[in-house]
């Protein structure tokens, strides 16, 4: 086997790179543009991503070439002495004035009457809020093994989608997808960060193996990881609200600008989500939203735990408690104020054929938490010591999440999952599905349910790679997104396997796979609708913030959630999940922002996230979790709602409105200092 | 250069470079498959060994400073009862570590348990924080470090924790 090092551009943005390579030693050879050429390898991906950056560079790390050989350490070494060569560019780090050449997609949306609405509102309130890049933390470094045989390219790599990274490298390396196997390896916890990115390092690693005759693998350093993979993406979501005398919500003018990086093949799904998630759960009879997904000289930025909702939730519930300050009320009372109700809608989508569960879970939540009583308490506190003087700042918030589980980018194959069942003679069940499968409590907990439901033992399900790859598509694994899906599908296999069992002789098959829906000619029918709450999951937060005195930093006390998203298969490892994202929801509140300067790129890799040692109380609640009915997806909820009551909890802690996440302790001490 | 080290029991003449950190030797010479360099900066916890007896980030250790010592690993406590208490509490509170980090947490917890047999939750934390893996839930986690101590004790002294 041969290791692969990857030589990297030290320039942000250049034309015409060339790589300068002294004599290598014998053994190691060197994999560059030119030798794809050379091979009649087309070198990029539809989307215009190339495996090696040649005639133009995008991003300061951006792959250039291998260095190929039997020893990783020599190839490190060799890969850092290669020296490049372009005609250097003045990069677009600014992203927030952006000019049209950098927009990688656009969506734009109005509904209602804007600016009658605007002239009718006695309050307007206009503000930006910021998000910043935060990694995956994922629990291995990328990277890729490839091997060819005669015809057939064999790609061990962790990724999450394995259905997108063979339709990719059989577009950019012009073979048959036929002759792509895909061998997922194990994940941990990705977080979307291996979504796309996988598949370039594995085409890079296919590559290398074709040139070369020999199987290739390319592991990356977490250093490596850190500063030259995909992170969430970078965002600014310009708010400005009208509103009546009672504080209710007349018009929202909307404008989201999506920092990407250098490439996302994602930005429409991105997009989507954001627009999707930013109206929230509230009422509005006129709103426009603008959506931007922009292209600067930054290393690729993506999606995160939610996709774009995050972003989206994190603003619109910052921009309501500020609401709730301009009018000197309880936010939940302006929240319940503007909340969607029974037959209303946003976007001219299908009226909502429910209320929202906002009440119960309110009460719920302000019950576990004690929360007006501590809401009360802190104001009290914020009013006698605005400056936070006397030392003990605190600030406690709750706010309402949802999330769907639907993609909304139907091109992409998204939504596409397939499972199929097979009951043999012996009584075992063999599920083969295409979707990635992270963790074994899953594996667990989908064992668990074919068993229930064909009565047989849980040791006589087990779970296949299809042969043939190409009969059963599979959308991504994300947090939940991917799992109810084939948690359902596995149910219905099994169910209809169940039907036919004493009346077909064994072997007995089912397949199930989901079906596309009819979005792409009225997008806006799924933004928000009945179709798309009705179905949701449903979660209130609440957060409890210390300032440290000292040092500025937010110190999260405790957790409340209060979940209503129907039937819970299994509640100890939902609880479980749960648990472990809203460790990692509360790192990215507080973590490092990645900043592509040399001093900065320090900082960022000294950052490890939240530890253990920092773990606040977390207390998680189902509401009915033993009802009859489908499963719905719960991961995400921690990433969505999180941010936004822990957002909400320091600016009451502050008593500042900083509007960005995340905050370190030196900005909130700077912001103290100035207040 | 040649380090002469016992890894676990055996007597081993490891091949080095100068600079090379102990997890890489360890990892290319005897294919120790439980070690992972991952951040070479001791954060992860994902390269910790016994070395003379105390635990330690191998990534943090010239591969020089190893002569004369005795390195124990993941393998070489994999088969003792003390691991399989710990696997069990794992698996009885379906708590389960991602395979990139589930050697590490064992050889802490495993450390902790052999230093402290009935661990309070500080320490617990304090032992778990080594292997700051994003992967499990560290509420199930800390619940399994307690199960293990438990189910230890009572195989140890016939008695509840």
């Amino acid at each position: 086997m041969q290791f692969a090092s990857t030589i990297r551009s030290p320039y942000h943005r250049g034309r015409n790179a060339k790589v300068i390579i002294d004599t290598l030693p014998n053994g190691f050879s060197s994999i560059l543009p030119d030798d794809l050429s050379a091979h009649n390898i087309p070198s990029l991906f539809s989307e215009g991503i190339p495996i090696f950056a040649s005639q133009q560079i995008s991003y300061r790390g951006e792959a250039l070439g291998l260095i190929i050989g039997p020893d990783p350490g020599i190839c490190d070494e060799l890969a850092a002495l290669a020296r490049v060569e372009c005609d250097e560019e003045e990069p677009e780090h600014e992203w927030e004035s952006f000019s049209s050449s950098q927009i990688v997609f656009h969506y734009g949306a109005e509904h209602g009457d804007l600016d009658a609405m605007f002239a009718a509102a006695s309050t307007q309130l206009k503000e930006v809020y910021r998000n910043g890049i935060f990694d995956h933390h994922y629990s291995e470094p990328m990277g890729a093994l490839a091997r060819w045989d005669k015809t057939t390219l064999s790609i061990h790599c962790a990724t999450q989608w394995p259905d997108d990274l063979r339709r990719r490298l059989a577009g950019a390396l012009a073979i048959s997808e036929s002759n792509i196997v895909v061998h997922p390896t194990e994940m941990g916890r990705a977080l979307d960060g291996r979504l796309w990115f996988p598949s370039l390092v594995a085409a890079q690693a296919a590559v290398a193996s074709r040139i070369s005759g020999k199987p290739v693998r390319i592991l990356y350093t977490r250093e490596e990881d850190f500063l030259h993979t995909t992170k969430q993406a970078r965002s600014a979501i310009n708010i400005r609200s009208g509103s009546d005398e009672q504080g209710r919500l007349l018009a929202l003018d909307i404008v989201i600008l999506i920092n990407l990086g250098a490439y996302n093949p994602l930005a429409p799904e991105i997009v989507y989500q954001a627009v999707s998630a930013i109206t929230g759960i509230y009422s509005c009879p006129a709103i426009r939203i603008e959506a931007y997904a922009i292209r600067s000289n930054t290393i690729p930025l993506g999606a995160m735990g939610s996709v774009g909702a995050t972003h989206a939730f994190f603003a619109i519930e910052a921009h309501m408690n500020n609401l709730a300050q301009r009018y000197s009320k309880h936010p939940a009372e302006i929240k319940a104020l503007n909340m969607l109700k029974k037959g209303q809608s946003i976007f001219g989508a299908p009226d909502l054929s429910g209320d929202i569960p906002f009440n119960r879970i309110h009460k719920e939540l302000e019950q576990i938490s004690d929360y007006p009583r501590k809401y009360a308490s802190y104001e009290l506190v914020k009013k006698r010591d605005p400056g936070c003087r006397e030392g003990i700042v605190r600030g406690i918030a709750l706010t309402l999440g949802y999330q769907t589980g639907r993609s909304f980018s139907e091109c992409s194959g998204m939504n596409l999952y397939s499972v199929e069942a097979t009951l043999d003679r012996e009584l075992r069940l063999l599920i083969k599905t295409q979707a990635t499968i992270g963790s074994e409590s899953l594996k667990a907990m989908w064992r668990k349910t074919a068993a229930e439901i064909l009565s047989i033992h849980e040791d006589h399900v087990h779970f296949l790679l299809p042969e043939n790859t190409h009969s059963l598509p599979s959308g991504p694994m994300t947090l939940s997104r991917g799992s109810s899906l084939i948690h359902a599908l596995i149910e219905k296999t099994c169910r209809n396997i169940q039907k036919k069992r004493f009346r077909e002789s064994l072997p007995i098959s089912a397949t199930a796979r989901t079906r596309p829906s009819k979005a792409k000619t009225n997008p806006e029918a799924l933004f928000l609708g009945a179709q798309l709450l009705d179905s949701a999951s449903w979660c209130g937060t609440a957060v409890e913030v210390e300032i440290d005195a000292l040092t500025g930093k937010p110190i999260p006390l405790a957790v409340w959630m209060v979940i209503d998203a129907g039937r819970i298969v299994n509640v100890q490892i939902a609880l479980a999940s749960l648990r472990a994202s809203a460790l990692s929801a509360l790192a990215f509140c507080t973590a490092n922002d990645f900043d592509p300067s040399e001093s900065g790129r320090k900082d960022y890799i000294a950052d490890a996230g939240m530890r253990i040692r920092q773990l606040p109380k977390i207390e998680i609640e189902f509401i009915e979790p033993d009802r009859n009915g489908a499963a719905k997806g719960i991961g995400e909820l921690p990433f969505i709602t999180i941010p936004a009551a822990f957002y909400s909890a320091l600016t009451q802690a502050l008593g500042l409105d900083p509007r960005q996440l995340p905050l370190k302790g030196g900005e909130i001490l700077r912001l103290l200092e100035g207040a | 250069m040649i380090i002469d080290v016992s890894v676990n029991g055996i007597q081993r003449h490891l091949k080095s470079r100068n600079g090379d950190r102990l997890v890489d030797v360890l990892k290319k010479e005897l294919g120790l498959s439980s070690l992972t360099a991952d951040c070479l900066q001791g954060r992860c916890g994902k390269c910790l060994i016994f070395m003379d007896g105390r635990i330690v980030h191998s990534c943090l250790i010239p591969a020089f400073k190893a002569r004369g010592s005795s390195i124990v690993t993941f393998e070489g406590i994999a088969k003792k009862p003390e691991v399989m208490d710990i696997e069990k509490a794992f698996q009885l509170t379906q708590t389960q570590p991602c395979s990139f980090c589930h050697t590490a947490k064992i050889m802490t917890i495993f450390d902790l348990l052999s230093r402290v047999p009935l661990p309070n939750e500080d320490d617990i934390v304090e032992a778990l924080d080594m292997v700051p893996c994003p992967c499990s839930d560290p509420i199930g986690l800390i619940q399994a470090v307690k199960l293990a101590a438990e189910l230890r004790n009572k195989r140890k002294f016939n008695r509840e924790a």
